[in-house]
């Protein structure tokens, strides 16, 4: 380094008088008071003011208040200026933390006023405070340092464009992790094959192999690197390089070029479905417009994204950005369309692909890499489009650069071309104390659900007790409340296993069948057309003999696999094979193919009708594929009208929407299967849907039956199965599934599996650690009793049996067939009417009509008069604490708090004449109570 | 009859969730210009064309079946059937620019409904829910009703607590011997037994209300509240009453869904009701819009300038809202089938009286009535401007599950154009 002395300005000699004898200034001091108070600002990346000051020239050069900061004398330089402003000066620098101490502004008068010596070619670096904190608290943490790892596990650079970022991932021994890529010593073992440049690996050597080391706490992590073909170009490609730009900037979404209509006259596809078509509306449409082969830069794709003309989308990227450099190569080599053989991406991958962080505003760097049909692979960050589906925990920047908020669970989700993929992301309590709880664990329900618990350090509720385990078992697995007697009877059990064996009756009972039938009644959307008129299909004879039939399989205990392609392939006329009633309930083809899809795989795939779903893997290709299972369906009416025949009619293909090609039958997210002309196309569907080829059945149903009894599904809702729509816990879907499956799809083995677990035997009760979690299965969720057994129970309550079009005196609301009989009570306290398959349908949410109705409509006051459930205990001779016990035990299924007792055994004094109606009006009083309502 | 009176409970319907509710950051507080707003909504997209933006001079491919007439506004034209709409277009104002870019139902309802885009991660509440946890229960009146039924998901109350939901009448106005069912106590139940019945249930409801807690819970105990408060109130029930109203009057709103729906929200808001959110028709006239206009038209002309005149006449014009919109407008050209598609670019709303100005035309539509000319409006404007009437910043904050805040409104202005 060279220290010549270089007078800058000759004409500050002048100044040099007012500095006395003092030693000349050392520019290091200088430099240190650049690099800790000034460059924060002033540094290449931020330039405050215009004025960049880690390198003579540019501080020479000045900022935009003064052309140069050396005045004539040192006092008139206005960076001395601009240090001695009073403290309360709008200009005063620095503008954080100013004034600077009194020596350091000599300092520089000094340094200024002996010419301001800058050594040549020093160039200043900004002190990242941050940084050095981090650092500094990153050293205490690496004491605990237990694993170091690199992602990728590997890095193949194909061409001389091709590189791969790598992240450097730490993991503690209390299960935290981090990213200290920007911590670790990090190199290259051989740099003749391959350098690092800002954290991304490229190719140096033609051909080659190394390896990336990083060091960190003593920990070493490698990775090897291939390079094939380094030295070697590629052109920029339409399909792999300039559409994806198209995506990450947004210039295709529904909103901008996307829609349907397009943008101010320039149409894109959606998401990017269709290349071709936005190939020839950006080279053929307009001419010389769009696209400029002349002169690329004043293309109008080029001008309007980054900013050099008014766009209604507003400025999209720098002209100097990677994203501008592509269009415009791709431009200057003519535009060209891409050969049919160019290589398709096959797949996405996040990395890292599980991380926990720890307290707020930790970050973490997520990669994405894309794999291509020809084998190769590429870092596609830059390209990808991410998102959170839980913001408040962790937000995912538009780089990828994930940021920890509240305590919690998130799913970062990445996408590119039609790929979505997610990351899993923790947040937990900086300095949290936590010690993992002795929890009870019965089953591999337990073991899955736990261990989530231990990850997000929540600790579970305590078990609930037996009053409210036989309350919530008896509404959970057969839709009744228990009577008094079976309360005290099971009360006074002493078994060890008499919760178990509690259930094992219960399952045994004719209204455990009862309530899946209607469940799955719900889901088939077993409905005639009652309202309004009876005189149109489908026809309540058809709704009931169909829901006999199912009634019938799942009575006799048939695996619900079974059931589902007997449903599924079903053949023939609507009175004589009611099965086929399926295919009547929706005559829309595509629409059956959706639902289809929602009801026995909880996938919502209506989206990719009309695009590649954005949030999902579904593509067009997909939904046509799949739609073609059910492009054969014939229907024939006969002399009756409600006997109408289904058959395969051997006929008939699945149109694509944009391509208007037919499209062969291929399984949802399966394979397209072998098919000979006149196969019945639905049954090859059944066959493969409801079998373990289709991970998705089994997923499915179980986490249909879990939400049924936990209120949550482990995917929620449960029939939005998608990617950005994780799972809370994978590991717990998983096991539920595999075990449904091996137990040959009966959900009654499930059914003990779930009720016997640790998780669904907690109580409602929180603590401080899970009082906010709902999602993670750490207490039992209060949950309002649906609309039928609601209704059941006021009749077996107040002894008042119900009755019901087509069924007899007496029947359960539960067992009604048709979705379209219905009475005021069910409608309002929000039974399916089945006219969609959507688990919306069924509502629990209360209103202002509910309440009125409880108050005074029929349900309750005219039960408890028509019961005489009151007038026969007092007839009976029963004394008043014997009475109010029975009613507690009936409407609640516990027995009377002292003051309750007291309260109502005052009310009674106090009217005793009217001991009868002060009764019944404590009967109306705890049916009018939450209490009642709510299964907890 | 008479029942116990429990006049001292505070009974504001979601008052006790609202406390709860955080409220994040302060904004500006507005004084109100209105008391209540009617919405009326028009579902399945009604064309501009044959009703608040006609063409009169273009080719009859666009301008449509019918001819345009003269209104009280010089030199402003309504579609043909709007013929009593034309007579009082001068206490209107039409925005002629309303613009979304949402062409399938559900998702164009979700914005008029919201202001809001349809999010996949989060569900918006709608106008009345807001109205609802923003200003509460007056006279013992549920702040939102929906007339006749609650048929849109979106009327409902997204991230809120279905606190906040709508009343649903359970029956259409325009049926026979139409009542509100449940308003009375039992007839065998006396006011002292009432009395005692609330006394009783507050006894047995203390255990569960202090050991359980989820929103849920919470909900039903304030619309048990809310259902106090209406049965208590004579006034207040016979808000729901229809035949309090005089047969004349019934007669000149129509006999018909159009007109005893919308003289049922008048009694309604006059009572204290703060939004009545009132659904007619289906206006998705995809073929043959002609017969369909001749069949819908007529009926909803009618009865919403009966309405316009009926709030002018008992001086209510001033303080109430009446805001007609649907999810979109309809293809500027006919189609194939002699009807019109789905189509956001350009579309109208009309609305009247809350401090609106009186015979105003805001923005404009191109000679085809295809796209905003100028002066485009989006439905977070229309929203911002809704709730700064009732005295609402749109630009506070409510806190949504998760503690996640979020703006009434995002974005969006305060049209202060169209307020006089």
């Amino acid at each position: 380094m060279s220290f010549r002395r270089l007078p800058l300005l000759a004409f500050l000699a002048a100044g040099l008088t007012s500095v006395g004898s003092a030693a000349p200034v050392a520019f290091d001091e200088v430099r240190a008071v650049f690099e800790g108070k000034c460059l924060e600002c002033h540094n290449p990346e931020k330039t405050k003011g215009k004025l960049l000051m880690t390198t003579r020239e540019g501080f020479l050069k000045g900022g935009e208040s003064a052309a140069a900061l050396i005045g004539v004398a040192a006092d008139q330089s206005e960076l001395v200026k601009r240090l001695l402003l009073p403290a309360d000066h709008d200009d005063l620098m620095p503008p954080k933390g100013g004034p600077l101490p009194a020596a350091e502004i000599d300092l520089l008068r000094r340094w200024v006023a002996e010419g301001a010596v800058w050594p040549a070619g020093v160039v200043l670096v900004a002190k990242d405070k941050a940084k050095e904190e981090a650092k500094a608290e990153l050293v205490q943490k690496l004491t605990t340092l237990e694993k170091l790892e690199i992602f990728p596990e590997s890095i193949t650079l194909e061409t001389k464009r091709d590189f791969h970022r790598i992240v450097v991932f730490a993991t503690f021994k209390d299960a935290t992790t981090r990213d200290v890529t920007a911590f670790a010593d990090l190199k290259v073992g051989d740099g003749k094959v391959a350098k690092l440049d800002a954290y991304s690996v490229h190719a140096v050597a033609d051909v080659g192999s190394t390896e990336v080391v990083a060091s960190l706490g003593g920990r070493v992590a490698r990775i090897p690197v291939a390079v094939k073909e380094g030295h070697k170009d590629r052109a920029v490609s339409f399909r792999q390089d300039v559409m994806p730009v198209f995506l990450r900037a947004n210039c295709n979404s529904g909103g901008c070029h996307g829609a349907a209509r397009g943008k101010d006259g320039f149409r894109l596809s959606l998401f990017g479905m269709d290349p071709d078509g936005d190939y020839i509306r950006l080279t053929r449409e307009l001419i010389g417009r769009r696209i400029n082969l002349a002169i690329p830069e004043e293309s109008t794709l080029v001008e309007k994204s980054t900013g050099a003309v008014p766009h209604t989308g507003n400025k999209l990227y720098d002209a100097d950005s990677s994203y501008n450099q592509t269009i415009l190569e791709w431009i200057a080599n003519g535009a060209k369309n891409d050969a049919p053989s160019i290589a398709k991406v096959t797949g996405i991958e996040v990395f890292p692909k599980q991380i926990v962080l720890e307290g707020k505003a930790a970050t973490q760097q997520i990669t994405v890499r894309a794999t291509y049909s020809d084998g190769t692979d590429r870092d596609v960050t830059k390209l990808a489009l991410f998102m959170s589906n839980n913001d408040p925990v962790a937000k995912i920047d538009k780089d990828g650069l994930v940021r920890s908020g509240d305590r919690g669970a998130a799913f970062m989700l990445a996408r590119f071309d039609v790929f979505s993929v997610t990351a899993q992301a923790i947040v937990i309590p900086k300095g949290l104390v936590y010690e993992r709880p002795k929890v009870a664990e019965v089953n591999y329900i337990d073991k899955a659900v736990n261990e989530r618990l231990h990850r997000l350090r929540i600790v579970p509720s305590e078990t609930c007790t037996d009053e409210e385990f036989i309350r919530r078992v008896y509404i959970d697995v057969v839709g009744l409340y228990p009577k008094p007697a079976e309360l005290t009877a099971f009360l006074a059990d002493k078994r060890p296993d008499r919760r178990a064996q509690l259930v094992e009756g219960l399952l045994q009972r004719k209204e455990f069948t009862e309530l899946w039938v209607m469940k799955w009644a719900e889901l088939l959307q077993i409905r005639s057309d009652i309202p309004g008129n009876n005189n149109v299909p489908p026809f309540y004879k058809n709704a009931l003999l169909y829901y006999n039939w199912m009634a019938a399989e799942i009575g006799k205990n048939r695996p619900i696999n079974e059931i589902v392609v007997d449903l599924l392939s079903a053949s023939g006329g609507t009175v004589s094979a009611p099965a086929v009633n399926y295919y009547q309930s929706e005559l829309d083809r595509l629409k059956l193919s959706e639902n289809v899809a929602q009801v026995f795989m909880g996938m919502r795939i209506q989206c990719a009708q009309c695009h590649n779903h954005p949030f999902d893997r579904w593509t067009m290709d997909d939904y046509y594929g799949f739609n073609a299972f059910f492009a054969q369906i014939g229907r024939k009416a006969t002399d009756d009208p409600q006997e109408v025949i289904v058959f395969n009619s051997k006929g008939g293909e699945s149109q694509h929407f944009l391509t208007k090609k037919s499209v062969k039958p291929k399984f949802l997210g399966g394979e397209e299967p072998e098919l000979k002309p006149g196969d019945d196309r639905r049954r090859v569907m059944a066959e493969w849907l409801a079998s373990p080829r289709n991970p998705y059945f089994a997923r499915n149903v179980a986490n249909l039956v879990w939400a049924h009894f936990l209120g949550v599904g482990v995917v929620d809702p449960v029939d939005d199965v998608r990617v950005s729509n994780p799972p809370s816990n994978p590991e717990l879907l998983d096991e539920l599934a595999a075990r449904l499956t091996d137990y040959k799809y009966d959900v009654r083995r499930l059914v003990r599996d779930i009720t016997a677990s640790a998780a669904y035997q907690r109580s409602s009760k929180t603590n401080a650690s899970n009082a906010d979690d709902k999602l993670n299965f750490a207490r039992a969720q209060v949950r309002r009793v649906r609309a039928e057994v609601l209704l059941d129970a006021i009749s077996q309550i107040t002894e008042t049996p119900n009755k019901f079009q087509g069924l007899p005196l007496g029947a359960r609301a539960v067992q009604i067939a048709d979705g379209a009989v219905s009475n005021y009570f069910l409608q309002t306290f929000g039974r399916s009417k089945r006219e969609s398959v959507a688990s919306t349908e069924v509502k629990t949410d209360p209103n202002l009509s509910q309440a009125l109705h409880l108050m005074n409509g029929d349900a309750v006051n005219d039960r408890i008069r028509r019961g005489q459930v009151v007038e026969k205990l007092i007839a009976d001779g029963k004394k008043d604490d014997e009475i109010i016990r029975e009613l507690f035990l009936r409407v609640f299924g516990r027995l009377p708090g002292a003051n309750e007792n007291k309260a109502i055994s005052a009310a009674i004094a106090a009217d005793p004449a009217g001991r009868r109606f002060v009764l019944e009006d404590t009967f109306w009083a705890l049916m009018n109570s939450k209490e009642f309502y709510f299964n907890h | 009859m008479h029942v116990g009176m429990i006049g001292t409970l505070g009974l504001s319907l979601p008052g006790m969730l609202r406390l709860k509710a955080s409220e994040i950051g302060k904004v500006e507080s507005f004084n109100a210009m209105a008391d209540a707003v009617i919405h009326i909504y028009l579902p399945g997209g009604m064309a501009q064309h044959e009703s608040w933006d006609p063409k009169p001079f273009a080719s009859p491919d666009y301008r449509g079946p019918y001819t345009p007439i003269k209104t009280s506004v010089p030199g402003e034209y309504v579609g043909e059937k709007f013929v009593n709409i034309a007579k009082i277009m001068n206490k209107l104002t039409v925005v002629r620019s309303m613009t979304h870019g949402e062409a399938a139902h559900e998702r164009g309802t979700h914005n008029m409904f919201t202001g809001y885009r349809p999010s996949p991660a989060l569900k918006f509440p709608s106008y009345g829910s807001v109205i609802s946890h923003e200003q509460g229960s007056r006279n013992n009146l549920p702040p939102y009703v929906v007339v006749p039924n609650q048929s849109i998901p979106d009327q409902g109350t997204g991230y809120m607590s279905s606190a906040f939901g709508p009343f649903a009448l359970g029956s259409d106005p325009a049926d026979k011997g139409f009542a509100v069912r449940d308003l009375l106590a039992p007839k065998d139940v006396t006011s002292q037994r009432f009395d005692r019945r609330r006394s009783m249930l507050t006894a047995v409801d203390e255990h569960f209300r202090t050991t359980e807690k989820s929103d849920a819970i919470g909900a039903m105990d304030s619309f048990q509240q809310a259902a106090y408060g209406l049965v208590s109130s004579a006034k207040a029930r016979e808000a729901f009453d229809l035949s309090k109203e005089s047969d004349k009057l019934r007669d000149e709103y129509g006999r018909n869904t159009a007109g005893q729906r919308f003289l049922l929200a008048r009694r309604l808001v006059e009572a204290g009701v703060r939004m009545v959110s009132v659904t007619f028709g289906g206006w998705d006239h995809h073929s043959n819009i002609k017969g369909a206009f001749d069949g819908l038209a007529p009926s909803f002309d009618q009865a919403f300038a009966r309405l316009i005149t009926d709030l002018q006449d008992r001086g209510m014009l001033k303080r109430t809202l009446v805001l007609v919109s649907s999810e979109f407008g309809r293809t500027p050209k006919i189609n194939g089938t002699n009807g019109r598609d789905h189509w956001p670019r350009v579309f109208s709303v009309a609305m009247a009286g809350g401090g609106m100005k009186e015979g105003y035309i805001h923005g404009a539509s191109d000679a085809l009535g295809g796209e905003p000319d100028r002066d485009a409006v989006g439905p977070e404007d229309l929203a911002k401007t809704m709730y700064r009437v009732l005295g609402i910043n749109a630009e506070k904050r409510i806190m949504s599950d998760g503690g996640r805040p979020i703006d009434i409104v995002n974005g969006g202005r305060v049209m202060t154009d169209w307020l006089t």
